[in-house]
Protein backbone atom coordinates (compact mmCIF):
# COMPACT_ATOMS: atom_id res chain seq x y z
CA UNK A 1 0.00 0.00 0.00
CA UNK A 2 0.97 3.12 -0.90
CA UNK A 3 2.99 5.14 2.40
CA UNK A 4 0.51 8.45 2.31
CA UNK A 5 -2.28 5.97 2.41
CA UNK A 6 -1.34 3.96 5.36
CA UNK A 7 -0.88 6.99 7.10
CA UNK A 8 -4.38 7.56 6.86
CA UNK A 9 -5.41 4.36 7.60
CA UNK A 10 -6.11 2.86 11.56
CA UNK A 11 -3.35 0.90 12.32
CA UNK A 12 -3.38 -2.78 13.60
CA UNK A 13 -3.87 -1.90 17.40
CA UNK A 14 -6.29 0.69 16.21
CA UNK A 15 -8.09 -2.12 14.34
CA UNK A 16 -8.30 -4.62 17.20
CA UNK A 17 -10.59 -2.39 18.99
CA UNK A 18 -12.38 -1.06 16.42
CA UNK A 19 -13.52 -4.69 15.16
CA UNK A 20 -14.77 -5.05 18.89
CA UNK A 21 -16.35 -2.02 19.08
CA UNK A 22 -18.33 -2.92 15.70
CA UNK A 23 -19.85 -6.12 17.32
CA UNK A 24 -21.77 -3.57 20.01
CA UNK A 25 -22.60 -0.63 18.14
CA UNK A 26 -23.11 1.27 14.38
CA UNK A 27 -19.73 2.96 13.74
CA UNK A 28 -20.02 5.79 11.58
CA UNK A 29 -19.42 5.48 8.07
CA UNK A 30 -16.32 7.05 7.64
CA UNK A 31 -14.76 5.14 10.31
CA UNK A 32 -16.07 1.57 8.50
CA UNK A 33 -14.62 2.74 4.95
CA UNK A 34 -11.22 3.06 6.59
CA UNK A 35 -11.52 -0.20 8.25
CA UNK A 36 -12.60 -1.82 4.58
CA UNK A 37 -9.65 -0.40 3.00
CA UNK A 38 -7.55 -1.52 6.04
CA UNK A 39 -8.62 -5.12 5.58
CA UNK A 40 -8.13 -5.39 2.15
CA UNK A 41 -4.56 -5.69 2.37
CA UNK A 42 -4.24 -7.02 6.28
CA UNK A 43 -4.88 -10.73 6.85
CA UNK A 44 -4.00 -10.57 10.08
CA UNK A 45 -7.64 -8.36 11.14
CA UNK A 46 -9.39 -9.99 8.83
CA UNK A 47 -8.85 -13.15 10.57
CA UNK A 48 -8.44 -11.27 14.19
CA UNK A 49 -12.11 -10.15 13.06
CA UNK A 50 -13.40 -13.68 11.75
CA UNK A 51 -11.82 -15.12 15.22
CA UNK A 52 -13.55 -12.19 17.41
CA UNK A 53 -16.64 -13.59 15.50
CA UNK A 54 -16.52 -17.47 16.06
CA UNK A 55 -16.31 -17.01 19.81
CA UNK A 56 -19.00 -14.92 19.89
CA UNK A 57 -20.65 -17.81 17.88
CA UNK A 58 -19.53 -20.38 20.22
CA UNK A 59 -21.01 -18.36 23.29
CA UNK A 60 -24.26 -17.98 21.91
CA UNK A 61 -24.52 -21.29 20.87
CA UNK A 62 -23.88 -22.24 24.66
CA UNK A 63 -25.74 -20.41 26.72
CA UNK A 64 -26.02 -22.95 28.95
CA UNK A 65 -22.90 -23.32 30.34
CA UNK A 66 -20.52 -25.29 28.29
CA UNK A 67 -22.88 -28.33 28.36
CA UNK A 68 -22.07 -31.83 26.57
CA UNK A 69 -19.44 -29.98 24.39
CA UNK A 70 -15.89 -30.44 26.07
CA UNK A 71 -15.13 -33.61 27.48
CA UNK A 72 -14.83 -31.81 31.30
CA UNK A 73 -17.31 -32.72 34.04
CA UNK A 74 -20.25 -30.62 33.46
CA UNK A 75 -21.03 -29.14 36.98
CA UNK A 76 -24.01 -29.89 38.70
CA UNK A 77 -25.75 -29.32 41.88
CA UNK A 78 -24.66 -31.57 44.84
CA UNK A 79 -27.55 -34.09 46.50
CA UNK A 80 -27.31 -31.38 49.55
CA UNK A 81 -27.49 -28.64 47.59
CA UNK A 82 -30.66 -29.79 45.90
CA UNK A 83 -32.28 -31.22 49.26
CA UNK A 84 -31.43 -27.43 51.20
CA UNK A 85 -33.48 -26.05 47.79
CA UNK A 86 -36.23 -28.50 48.28
CA UNK A 87 -36.20 -27.42 52.13
CA UNK A 88 -36.60 -23.85 51.37
CA UNK A 89 -39.09 -24.21 48.28
CA UNK A 90 -41.25 -26.53 51.14
CA UNK A 91 -40.78 -24.10 53.70
CA UNK A 92 -42.24 -21.06 51.48
CA UNK A 93 -45.14 -22.99 50.39
CA UNK A 94 -46.35 -23.42 53.89
CA UNK B 1 -56.11 -23.30 37.81
CA UNK B 2 -56.38 -25.94 35.07
CA UNK B 3 -54.28 -24.97 32.45
CA UNK B 4 -51.51 -24.19 34.90
CA UNK B 5 -48.64 -26.63 33.78
CA UNK B 6 -46.11 -25.56 36.46
CA UNK B 7 -44.11 -28.37 37.92
CA UNK B 8 -44.80 -29.07 41.52
CA UNK B 9 -41.51 -27.85 43.09
CA UNK B 10 -39.67 -31.68 43.74
CA UNK B 11 -39.96 -32.00 40.03
CA UNK B 12 -39.05 -28.98 39.06
CA UNK B 13 -35.86 -29.06 41.24
CA UNK B 14 -34.83 -32.10 39.45
CA UNK B 15 -36.10 -31.36 35.78
CA UNK B 16 -34.38 -28.43 35.91
CA UNK B 17 -32.01 -27.82 39.28
CA UNK B 18 -28.54 -28.46 37.63
CA UNK B 19 -29.05 -26.90 34.04
CA UNK B 20 -29.79 -23.61 35.84
CA UNK B 21 -27.22 -23.96 38.16
CA UNK B 22 -24.79 -24.57 35.38
CA UNK B 23 -26.27 -21.38 33.48
CA UNK B 24 -25.50 -19.59 36.72
CA UNK B 25 -21.62 -21.04 37.65
CA UNK B 26 -20.87 -19.70 34.38
CA UNK B 27 -21.90 -16.27 34.82
CA UNK B 28 -20.89 -15.85 38.51
CA UNK B 29 -18.08 -18.50 39.22
CA UNK B 30 -19.13 -18.98 42.37
CA UNK B 31 -21.26 -22.30 43.19
CA UNK B 32 -22.77 -20.69 46.30
CA UNK B 33 -23.70 -17.69 44.67
CA UNK B 34 -25.17 -20.06 41.67
CA UNK B 35 -27.08 -22.40 44.47
CA UNK B 36 -28.77 -19.00 45.76
CA UNK B 37 -30.00 -17.73 42.63
CA UNK B 38 -31.37 -21.01 41.67
CA UNK B 39 -33.31 -21.24 44.61
CA UNK B 40 -34.27 -17.79 44.36
CA UNK B 41 -35.27 -18.57 40.63
CA UNK B 42 -37.45 -21.56 41.78
CA UNK B 43 -39.25 -19.49 44.75
CA UNK B 44 -40.16 -16.63 41.96
CA UNK B 45 -41.10 -19.71 39.58
CA UNK B 46 -43.63 -20.95 42.25
CA UNK B 47 -45.04 -17.43 43.32
CA UNK B 48 -45.48 -16.35 39.51
CA UNK B 49 -48.33 -17.81 37.45
CA UNK B 50 -46.51 -19.49 34.55
CA UNK B 51 -48.93 -20.40 31.38
CA UNK B 52 -46.58 -22.55 28.81
CA UNK B 53 -46.80 -25.52 27.30
CA UNK B 54 -45.06 -28.27 28.88
CA UNK B 55 -41.68 -28.62 30.32
CA UNK B 56 -39.46 -26.56 27.44
CA UNK B 57 -41.28 -23.70 27.77
CA UNK B 58 -41.68 -23.91 31.78
CA UNK B 59 -36.95 -23.95 31.14
CA UNK B 60 -37.35 -20.98 29.14
CA UNK B 61 -39.57 -18.91 31.15
CA UNK B 62 -36.81 -19.85 34.18
CA UNK B 63 -33.71 -18.40 31.97
CA UNK B 64 -35.96 -15.65 31.75
CA UNK B 65 -35.88 -15.33 35.69
CA UNK B 66 -33.01 -16.42 36.42
CA UNK B 67 -31.03 -13.51 34.07
CA UNK B 68 -32.59 -11.25 35.80
CA UNK B 69 -31.64 -12.71 39.54
CA UNK B 70 -28.23 -12.93 37.83
CA UNK B 71 -28.04 -8.89 37.07
CA UNK B 72 -29.70 -8.16 40.23
CA UNK B 73 -26.53 -10.21 41.62
CA UNK B 74 -24.46 -8.34 39.39
CA UNK B 75 -25.60 -4.62 40.58
CA UNK B 76 -25.54 -5.47 44.13
CA UNK B 77 -21.96 -6.43 44.45
CA UNK B 78 -20.57 -4.00 42.00
CA UNK B 79 -22.69 -0.67 43.50
CA UNK B 80 -19.16 1.49 43.12
CA UNK B 81 -18.02 2.29 39.63
CA UNK B 82 -14.37 0.13 39.39
CA UNK B 83 -11.26 2.85 39.38
CA UNK B 84 -9.64 3.03 36.46
CA UNK B 85 -10.73 0.01 35.16
CA UNK B 86 -8.34 -0.69 33.05
CA UNK B 87 -5.60 1.33 31.74
CA UNK B 88 -5.58 3.30 28.95
CA UNK B 89 -4.92 1.55 25.46
CA UNK B 90 -1.24 1.69 24.51
CA UNK B 91 0.18 1.56 27.96
CA UNK B 92 0.56 -2.19 28.10
CA UNK B 93 3.36 -3.56 26.54
CA UNK B 94 1.51 -5.69 24.45
CA UNK B 95 3.49 -8.12 22.66
CA UNK B 96 1.03 -8.85 19.91
CA UNK B 97 1.51 -5.65 18.28
CA UNK B 98 4.74 -4.07 17.07
CA UNK B 99 6.09 -0.56 17.51
CA UNK B 100 4.66 0.86 14.69
CA UNK B 101 1.08 -0.78 15.28
CA UNK B 102 1.17 -3.44 13.26
CA UNK B 103 0.09 -7.06 14.57
CA UNK B 104 3.38 -9.26 15.47
CA UNK B 105 3.06 -11.79 12.36
CA UNK B 106 5.16 -14.18 14.16
CA UNK B 107 3.39 -14.30 17.58
CA UNK B 108 1.85 -17.30 18.49
CA UNK B 109 -1.84 -15.67 19.27
CA UNK B 110 -1.83 -14.78 15.36
CA UNK B 111 -1.89 -18.39 14.22
CA UNK B 112 -4.57 -19.23 11.89
CA UNK B 113 -7.62 -21.46 13.28
CA UNK B 114 -8.66 -24.78 11.62
CA UNK B 115 -12.10 -25.08 9.99
CA UNK B 116 -14.78 -26.80 12.03
CA UNK B 117 -13.70 -25.49 15.41
CA UNK B 118 -17.04 -25.65 17.14
CA UNK B 119 -17.22 -30.05 16.27
CA UNK B 120 -13.94 -29.66 18.23
CA UNK B 121 -13.81 -31.32 22.36
CA UNK B 122 -10.80 -29.58 23.01
CA UNK B 123 -11.64 -26.01 21.38
CA UNK B 124 -14.78 -26.30 23.96
CA UNK B 125 -12.40 -27.46 26.99
CA UNK B 126 -10.06 -24.36 26.03
CA UNK B 127 -13.26 -22.06 25.86
CA UNK B 128 -14.27 -23.19 29.44
CA UNK B 129 -10.53 -22.27 31.04
CA UNK B 130 -9.96 -19.08 29.05
CA UNK B 131 -13.21 -17.88 30.38
CA UNK B 132 -12.53 -18.41 33.86
CA UNK B 133 -8.88 -16.87 33.18
CA UNK B 134 -11.13 -13.39 32.57
CA UNK B 135 -10.81 -11.03 35.61
CA UNK B 136 -14.25 -11.22 37.55
CA UNK B 137 -15.78 -8.05 36.75
CA UNK B 138 -14.53 -8.31 33.28
CA UNK B 139 -16.57 -11.54 32.73
CA UNK B 140 -19.53 -10.42 34.19
CA UNK B 141 -19.53 -7.42 31.62
CA UNK B 142 -18.19 -9.89 28.67
CA UNK B 143 -20.77 -12.59 29.82
CA UNK B 144 -24.16 -10.04 29.67
CA UNK B 145 -22.55 -9.01 26.18
CA UNK B 146 -21.22 -11.90 23.78
CA UNK B 147 -23.76 -14.85 26.10
CA UNK B 148 -26.34 -12.84 26.38
CA UNK B 149 -26.67 -10.18 24.21
CA UNK B 150 -27.27 -7.62 25.89
CA UNK B 151 -27.24 -4.28 24.40
CA UNK B 152 -24.04 -2.39 25.54
CA UNK B 153 -26.31 0.96 26.64
CA UNK B 154 -28.37 -1.31 29.16
CA UNK B 155 -24.72 -3.03 30.31
CA UNK B 156 -23.32 0.59 30.78
CA UNK B 157 -26.39 1.44 32.86
CA UNK B 158 -26.82 -1.41 35.03
CA UNK B 159 -22.79 -1.57 35.88
CA UNK B 160 -22.79 2.01 36.13
CA UNK B 161 -20.20 2.53 33.32
CA UNK B 162 -19.19 4.71 30.82
CA UNK B 163 -19.48 3.61 27.39
CA UNK B 164 -15.73 4.16 26.73
CA UNK B 165 -15.00 1.73 30.48
CA UNK B 166 -17.36 -0.67 28.94
CA UNK B 167 -15.73 -0.73 25.15
CA UNK B 168 -12.56 -1.05 26.81
CA UNK B 169 -13.46 -4.10 28.87
CA UNK B 170 -15.08 -5.65 25.92
CA UNK B 171 -11.95 -4.97 23.27
CA UNK B 172 -9.80 -6.28 26.23
CA UNK B 173 -12.05 -9.14 26.86
CA UNK B 174 -12.69 -10.73 23.58
CA UNK B 175 -8.33 -10.11 22.72
CA UNK B 176 -7.28 -11.92 26.06
CA UNK B 177 -9.86 -14.90 25.15
CA UNK B 178 -8.75 -14.91 21.59
CA UNK B 179 -5.03 -15.01 22.77
CA UNK B 180 -5.70 -17.55 25.59
CA UNK B 181 -7.42 -19.90 23.06
CA UNK B 182 -4.84 -19.64 20.24
CA UNK B 183 -2.32 -20.11 23.32
CA UNK B 184 -3.95 -23.56 24.13
CA UNK B 185 -3.84 -24.35 20.55
CA UNK B 186 -0.66 -23.29 19.76
CA UNK B 187 1.61 -22.77 22.24
CA UNK B 188 3.39 -25.66 23.10
CA UNK B 189 0.77 -28.63 22.72
CA UNK B 190 -0.10 -29.65 19.08
CA UNK B 191 -1.76 -32.71 20.30
CA UNK B 192 -5.08 -31.24 20.19
CA UNK B 193 -4.73 -30.37 17.16
CA UNK B 194 -3.76 -33.46 14.59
Amino acid sequence: MMPWLSRLLPTCRDMSRLLSDAMDRDLPFHVRARMRLHLLTCVLCERYKDQLHLIREALRKDDAGLEDKGSAQKPCLTAEAKERIQRALDSHRQ
Amino acid sequence: MADRVLSDSQTMVAAHGDFLYRFALVRVRNPDVAEDLVQDTFLAALQGSHYGTGPMAERGWMIGIIKHKIIDYFRRTTREPIHNPVQPDGQTADEEFLADGHWNAEGVAMQGWPDGLLERRQFWDALALCLEKLPPRTAQVFTLREMDGVETEKICELLNLTPNNLGVILHRARKQLRDCLSRRYFGHAQEGMQ
